[in-house]
Order: C-alpha cells, then sequence, then structure tokens
C-alpha cells in the first residue's frame, strides 16, 4: 500500500520515468496481494451444545467442536474480507458438505448473498427448489439430505476492507 | 400322513430340536403362544399347550424388526471430518480462487442402545416353568460396547408377578426365537454381551408362573440393557472410556434401555382329530389300490382365547391321489382352484389341500373338513 502510494508520489515528481516505475511497483503490490489473499478467508466449526441457564432455562449455545458425536448438529462459519486494494466482484463461497454429515434445511445463511446447492459433487448449482435427483429412474424434487455442497453468491462487489460471512448446519449422521 | 395346522402368528420353524416330519403350531389369544406336535403316522391326538419347551415364533418379523432398527449407521468413531471453504472472485477482470483454512472435527464415541420385545404376548397355564419372553437388545450408538442385561418382574400394575426363573437370562444363542437347549445362560459381569455398532443380540427373560393365577390375569417382566462404559443424562461425558481412548459420551437413550414382554393366562386348547374310512372297489375296506379313503379332520379350541389366522395343511401321501373335488368344510363344499373360499387343492408344491379356518374361539365350535384320495 505504502509503496503504492509512493509510486503515485512518484509520478507526480518524475513523469518521464513515471510510467516505468508506476508499472513494476504496481505489479509488486499485485504480487504481494497474492501472498496475502486480497480476501482473508476463515472458516470455523462449532457444535451445539444444550446446557442449563442461571434461570434453570435449556438453552442451546455454539462450543467449539473438536470432537462430536453422531447425531451432533454442527455450524460452519466462512469469514471473509477484503484486504486487497481493490474490489472484488462476483464473489461466490463454496462448501462442501461431508458425507457424513447432512445439511439442515434452511439453515444456510448470508447476509447479502443467494444461496445455492448443489446435488452432483459441485457441477451444477441452483437454488433448493429448482434442484431435483434421479432415484430409481423416477425425478424428484432434491431434499436437504441430498446436498453435496452449498454455495453462496454475492448480489453486489465486496469493497476494500468489507467483509462478510456465510454460515451453515449439519448434523453428524 | 402328514397334517399340520399353522397359525400366521407364527412364521417361523427353525428349531434346535430336530425338525418334526409335520407341525401344528397355534397361535392364541392376542397374540399367541404356541404348540407344536408331530402328526406323522398318527390318525388321532389331543394337543395340548406345550410346557417347558416352546416353539419358536415370528422370524419373519424380527427381521422386519431388525432392519428397522438398522438405520443410521452412526459415522464410525475415529472419523475425522475436514472442511474447507473456497471463494472464487474477480479482480479487476481477473478470477480468483483462494481457500480458507481446514476445521477438522473427529468423531468420537456416542452411547446408545434399544432393547425391543420380540414376543407376542404369551400364553401360560398357572404353574408354568421357564416361559420365555424374547428381546432384541442393539448397540444404536457408533462404537463398541459392552451392554449389562437385568430382569424385573415386579412391575407395577399388572395382575401377578411372574417368577424369575433361577437362571432367569438366556442368549437365544441358536436363534430359534425360544429358549431351547443350545440357549446360552447370561452371567452378569462374565459373559455381559459385547456388541460392535448396530449390532444386536437376542435375549430371553425366563420365568415361573404362579399357581395362584386364574384366566385373564396378565403378568409383566422386563429386561434392562446398560452400557459397562456408563449411563446417565444424555451429554455425560466417559473422557478417554470410548473406543481407541476417544471420549465417549451418552447419547438420548441414557446408555440405558428397557422393555417388557407380557404374560397371558389363558386355559386355551385346540383339538385335532384325524380319523381315515377306507373303501375298497370291492364293497370292502382294504387299503388296496383303487380304494378310496375319506379323511375327516376335526378342530375344536376349548378353553378362553383365540387361536388367530388358523389354516390346515395337509399334504396327500405319496402313492395316493387326490379326489378333485372331495374337500369339504362342515359339509359345505369347497372348490379346488385357489380363491375367495376358504379351501383349495394347492399343486404349486407338494400336493396339498388347504383349509382356512381362521380366528376360532370356542364358540366357534367343532370344524370339520373332510376330503378323499384314492390309492394309486
Amino acid at each position: 500500500m505504502s509503496d503504492f502510494k509512493q509510486g503515485n508520489a512518484m509520478k507526480k515528481m518524475v513523469s518521464a520515468i513515471a510510467t516505468m516505475a508506476l508499472l513494476s511497483l504496481a505489479a509488486h503490490a499485485q504480487e504481494q496481494g497474492r501472498e496475502e489473499g486480497y480476501l482473508n478467508v476463515q472458516t470455523v466449526v462449532h457444535k451445539e451444545e444444550v446446557f442449563v441457564n442461571d434461570a434453570g432455562e435449556t438453552e442451546t449455545r455454539l462450543v467449539g467442536a473438536e470432537t462430536v458425536v453422531p447425531g451432533a448438529r454442527v455450524v460452519y462459519t466462512i469469514t471473509f474480507r477484503n484486504v486487497g486494494a481493490d474490489p472484488a466482484d462476483s464473489v461466490v463461497i463454496t462448501n462442501p458438505i461431508d458425507d457424513s454429515l447432512t445439511y439442515v434445511d434452511g439453515s444456510a445463511f448470508g447476509p447479502g448473498m443467494d444461496i445455492q446447492f448443489s446435488v452432483d459433487g459441485g457441477v451444477v448449482f441452483a437454488p433448493a427448489d429448482d434442484l431435483t435427483v434421479t432415484q430409481d429412474g423416477v425425478e424428484r424434487p432434491a431434499v436437504a439430505a441430498d446436498f453435496t455442497h452449498v454455495r453462496w453468491v454475492m448480489q453486489g462487489e465486496l469493497a476494500v476492507g468489507a467483509q462478510g460471512m456465510a454460515r451453515f448446519a449439519a448434523v453428524l449422521d | 400322513m402328514e397334517t399340520s395346522l399353522r397359525f400366521r402368528d407364527i412364521r417361523s420353524t427353525n428349531s434346535r430340536q430336530a425338525m418334526p416330519a409335520a407341525r401344528i403350531r397355534l397361535a392364541a389369544g392376542r397374540a399367541g403362544s404356541s404348540w407344536e406336535l408331530d402328526l406323522k403316522n398318527k390318525t388321532e391326538f389331543r394337543l395340548k399347550k406345550a410346557r417347558g419347551h416352546f416353539s419358536t415364533w415370528c422370524m419373519t418379523g424380527l427381521i422386519v424388526m431388525v432392519s428397522q432398527f438398522a438405520w443410521a449407521v452412526g459415522t464410525p468413531v475415529g472419523t475425522v471430518i475436514e472442511n474447507t471453504a473456497t471463494v472464487d472472485f474477480v479482480l479487476s477482470g481477473t478470477p480468483t480462487t483462494q481457500v480458507s483454512n481446514t476445521t477438522s472435527i473427529t468423531v468420537v464415541e456416542r452411547i446408545d442402545v434399544v432393547a425391543t420385545l420380540q414376543s407376542p404376548q404369551v400364553l401360560v397355564a398357572p404353574n408354568d416353568i421357564d416361559r420365555a419372553l424374547l428381546f432384541t437388545v442393539t448397540n444404536t450408538g457408533n462404537g463398541t460396547e459392552t451392554f449389562q442385561l437385568a430382569i424385573d418382574s415386579a412391575i407395577a400394575g399388572d395382575d401377578f408377578d411372574p417368577i424369575p426363573s433361577a437362571t432367569a437370562i438366556y442368549f437365544d444363542t441358536d436363534g430359534s426365537g425360544d429358549f431351547s437347549a443350545g440357549d446360552v445362560a447370561y452371567v452378569p459381569g462374565t459373559n455381559d454381551p459385547v456388541l460392535a455398532a448396530d449390532a444386536s443380540v437376542d435375549v430371553l427373560l425366563l420365568n415361573d408362573i404362579p399357581g395362584a393365577v386364574v384366566n385373564g390375569n396378565i403378568g409383566r417382566s422386563q429386561l434392562t440393557a446398560t452400557s459397562a462404559t456408563g449411563s446417565g443424562v444424555p451429554g455425560t461425558e466417559f473422557t478417554g472410556q470410548g473406543d481407541g481412548g476417544v471420549d465417549a459420551i451418552v447419547g438420548l437413550s441414557g446408555g440405558q434401555d428397557a422393555d417388557t414382554g407380557e404374560y397371558l393366562v389363558s386355559d386355551i386348547s385346540v383339538n385335532i382329530i384325524k380319523t381315515l374310512v377306507v373303501a375298497d372297489p370291492f364293497g370292502g375296506t382294504q387299503p388296496i389300490p383303487g380304494a378310496t379313503i375319506t379323511y375327516t379332520i376335526t378342530v375344536e379350541v376349548t378353553g378362553t382365547g383365540t387361536a388367530t389366522a388358523s389354516v390346515i395343511n395337509d399334504p396327500i401321501p405319496t402313492f395316493s391321489t387326490y379326489a378333485p373335488g372331495s374337500i369339504t368344510l362342515n359339509a359345505a363344499s369347497l372348490s379346488d382352484a385357489i380363491d375367495a373360499d376358504a379351501g383349495e387343492f394347492d399343486t404349486s408344491g407338494a400336493p396339498t389341500v388347504v383349509v382356512r379356518l381362521g380366528d376360532l374361539t370356542q364358540a366357534d365350535g367343532i370344524q370339520t373338513i373332510e376330503f378323499q384320495v384314492t390309492i394309486d
């Protein structure tokens, strides 16, 4: 970033060599951006834990999930932030749903994003209602258990410094 | 001549003992107890309730039940589930792909068990001994578990307390569905069943019936299976005690389950009498080629209860030929065809006369079946 600003300054001061300098510095900045990632993407996984609060009521909370048992509900949260110098367009986040997990119907969530699913291992993505599965020669609407991937498609651009999150829940078979 | 009377509640015939040439099977009462008898070379007999040993039942039903519990093979202990998100985006016209960090979770053991009664209501008489109730214990967790078994016959709300036999819990080792010679006694702490995930074991509870009971009395007995690792409130954790030293966590069953079976005191019995009359072509009664044999089978239910879905099967003996159109039930003719009426001459396998008597009670009185064969 500072290199970039310096490059701009140099452009004003020494116009004759500015073009070359700018190009080389811009290329350097882009290289650095690639190394660091223009988007910083993090995934965390939690599991739901039922506990009794101080008022004696049963509540559910998310706790870190290093270990899980069958039947447990786990929640994956993906956070992303544009740490680059330019806005990112057409941001699409794709997350596979492990064979041991069954997607929880309606759990996918992402502000400002359209949610799509795949039932064929991530080849075709479409809104849940548009997907079908052929079972024993009969075509039927896809259900949550059919989903192999979930995808979030951002509606607008992700501005520099902006961040977003995507989340879904699944049950361990 | 072999005759069998069977009742639809009883569907399995495997038994450790030598298979009789023919059997009578009877389910009576609301669901059924059972009797069996070898009819070969007999023309008259009285069918009595067996005591101390029992025929088998409901193998078909059992398979259905087992498959019902073969649901959702839990993800095996130790499975590691990794997750990585991928982000595609366009930066200044250049498509770019980036991946997130990878999260990892490890599947640990969930302790769950289901105990399920398999026997229908068992019909008993006062002072019966070693009457068996069949249960299935299924490990519905995702790891290998050891289970402890217990019997309780002092269940509130019934009419009498069955008396647990001196050794009251057996494994149905021979898979007969009933208490028989090959079954192994359960000794707590010594041969507690060890079940892999989704595996099951058939368990018999044996009770004696008190003398002071009357028709219609019901007595209950309960089997409880408890995880040896531990039981308790769902979510209870047993650190490091799961398969391979992972944590074991009690599932929704609490690591323990119980089911209760029922004995019904009933004095129902079925009398079946089979007689034959030979008429030779010369006006005599010699069983010679060309002679006609008229068989008469009478079935009578006495006592309390219902013999459900009863069917008479009578294979035509070798060296004789069924006389077409000769079947009658209570003097009414039944067609040979397999159709809506109560009987037929079934040639799909060994030629057999089949008559369906339906549900019989004492009020139905004597049922009389007749048919004829000729000696070849």
